[in-house]
């Protein structure tokens, strides 16, 4: 689903030093499969997920998803995109559209769904993701938890192939963490392919197939989640769960 | 439009100045015999316009035509400095170094240049080579002036708006022109109403200068009227007025406006 080979991103800081975000990075997403990157900040992890909806563009290396690679000249970025739902960490709900609107909008626009069928697909995520009641109210009027919800409910309402959480819990108050990943755990059992960059251990050790570890722009470590809080291998990884356990 | 507390406050000293101005001329002895009787004529009168036209009936005087010009001309320049302004304000963030540099360009030209010799160039080179009427010369001149205020506005609002919701607009599949039209601007255009309502304010106003390209607009029907009949002061205080009251009922608009879009916040 998700072929990764030989990424490498460099951002230069203001003031003009090089930062290498991804150094020869190489990952294979299988579909259906339920991914979580952790890591300390710095490492790598956000650029990992943005370069592969190209909200950062790589610097060399292939991104190919269902085979298709992603930066070559000729893909249109925007059809790619409708198939990889992004969760941002501060959610980036339209705060001038009340939630109906944030959830039907793209399909309107970008889908060409008429409004009664965009509605309806709609209601029926914010139904899934439980905040249907809220339908007519503003983003602001919410609580994290509940934007984090409708962000979710938004990203899915394009039927992606693909789901992206990027902190997804980071910015919410303790008490609402909960909530959100319940919907990403639904997500997750659904057999939805996702790319999870957390740092909810739970979270990974409930659900992920997978959890790979990054620091200083590459794996350092990877393997089920058993092995991986059980059973690391490398003294880096060691280090950094014994920092967060 | 409510006219709230906050308005009429306003207009109570406003109106305080006005009579405070008008005792000081009068009570320091000044011998100014004062003619506001032939105000009222000016504005509105009844009776033929002239030879041509005898039929008696209610008409604008000369001043009330040159508001109503004032404002056809205002209305008409906010308008597309906005277009204007818009576009600009988009190029101005353009990753094209060739739209950034000539949107610079522009707005480096229009800013740094007098809005007076602007209109003459529009008005005696530029008019003259495409045939313009003073009217569409005076538009054209007041909108591209302040169409590179207005760009710097809208390029700022747009600044304003966290990155976070192009990048949610973008990862759902929508196009940069699709992103700007129905997230960004929406959210910049309400964010800069005040200082685009500071910019209509001065647009209206510095509209008295095309009086220089004989539109007869309200500043010229006032020089006019003062070199006819030498009420200088009656006139001029009248036309001031009338400016006072474009210009307030823009700020009572916008402020309304800005209300009613804070709803979502």
């Amino acid at each position: 689903m998700i072929k990764a080979q030989n990424v490498y991103k460099t951002f230069k800081t203001p003031d003009r030093r090089e930062v290498k975000a991804l150094v020869d990075f190489s990952t294979d997403i299988k579909k259906g499969e339920v991914v979580v990157i952790i890591g300390p900040s710095g490492s790598g992890k956000s650029t990992f997920l943005r370069c592969l909806n190209r909200l950062e563009e790589i610097d060399s290396g292939d991104i190919i998803i269902d085979g298709v690679n992603i930066n070559d000249k000729k893909v249109n970025i925007n059809k790619i995109r409708e198939e990889i739902g992004m969760v941002f960490q501060l959610f980036n709900l339209f705060p001038h559209k009340t939630v109906l609107e944030n959830v039907t909008l793209a399909q309107m626009v970008v889908r060409k769904r008429s409004k009664n069928e965009a509605t309806e697909v709609a209601r029926g995520l914010l139904k899934k993701v439980g905040i249907l009641e809220k339908e007519n109210g503003y983003p602001s009027q919410l609580s994290g938890g509940q934007q984090q919800r409708v962000a979710i409910a938004r990203a899915l309402t394009m039927h992606p192939k693909i789901m992206m959480f990027d902190e997804a819990t980071s910015a919410l108050d303790p008490e609402m963490i909960g909530e959100v990943l319940d919907v990403m755990k639904t997500l997750a059992r659904e057999g939805m392919t996702m790319v999870v960059v957390t740092h909810e251990m739970g979270f990974a050790r409930e659900v992920s197939d997978r959890v790979v570890f990054m620091d200083e722009g590459q794996i350092v470590e990877e393997g089920t989640a058993e092995h991986f809080f059980t059973d690391p291998v490398h003294d880096r990884t060691k280090l950094f769960l014994s920092q967060i356990l | 439009m409510t006219f709230n507390k906050r308005s009429l406050i306003t207009l109570v000293i406003l109106a305080i100045i006005t009579v405070s101005i008008y005792y000081f001329f009068t009570r320091r002895g000044i011998t100014y015999m004062w003619h506001w009787e032939k105000i009222p004529e000016m504005l509105f009168y009844h009776g033929p316009k002239s030879a041509d036209d005898p039929v008696v009936r209610l008409r604008m005087g000369v001043l009330m035509m040159g508001f109503v010009l004032t404002l056809k001309i205002s209305v008409a320049s906010i308008f597309f400095a906005v277009i204007i302004g818009t576009v600009v304000g988009i190029a101005r963030l353009s990753n094209e170094p060739v739209t950034r540099g000539l949107s610079l360009s522009y707005v480096e030209l229009i800013r740094n240049t007098p809005l007076l010799v602007q209109i003459y160039i529009i008005y005696f080179f530029v008019g003259s080579m495409l045939r313009l009427s003073p009217f569409v010369a005076g538009t054209a001149a007041l909108s591209i002036f302040a169409g590179a205020y207005v760009g710097e506005i809208v390029r700022a609002g747009i600044q304003s708006i966290h990155k976070g919701q192009m990048e949610a607009s973008r990862s759902l599949g929508m196009g940069y022109a699709q992103a700007m039209r129905y997230i960004i601007l929406p959210q910049a255009f309400k964010r800069i109403i005040p200082p685009l309502a500071g910019q209509f304010i001065s647009l209206v106003k510095d509209s008295s200068l095309v009086s220089v390209i004989a539109l007869a607009d309200l500043m010229f029907q006032g020089q006019q009227a003062v070199a006819r009949t030498y009420y200088a002061f009656e006139i001029y205080f009248t036309v001031a007025f009338l400016y006072l009251v474009m210009t307030f009922t823009l700020s009572m608009a916008t402020q309304y406006v800005e209300r009613r879009l804070a709803i979502s916040d």
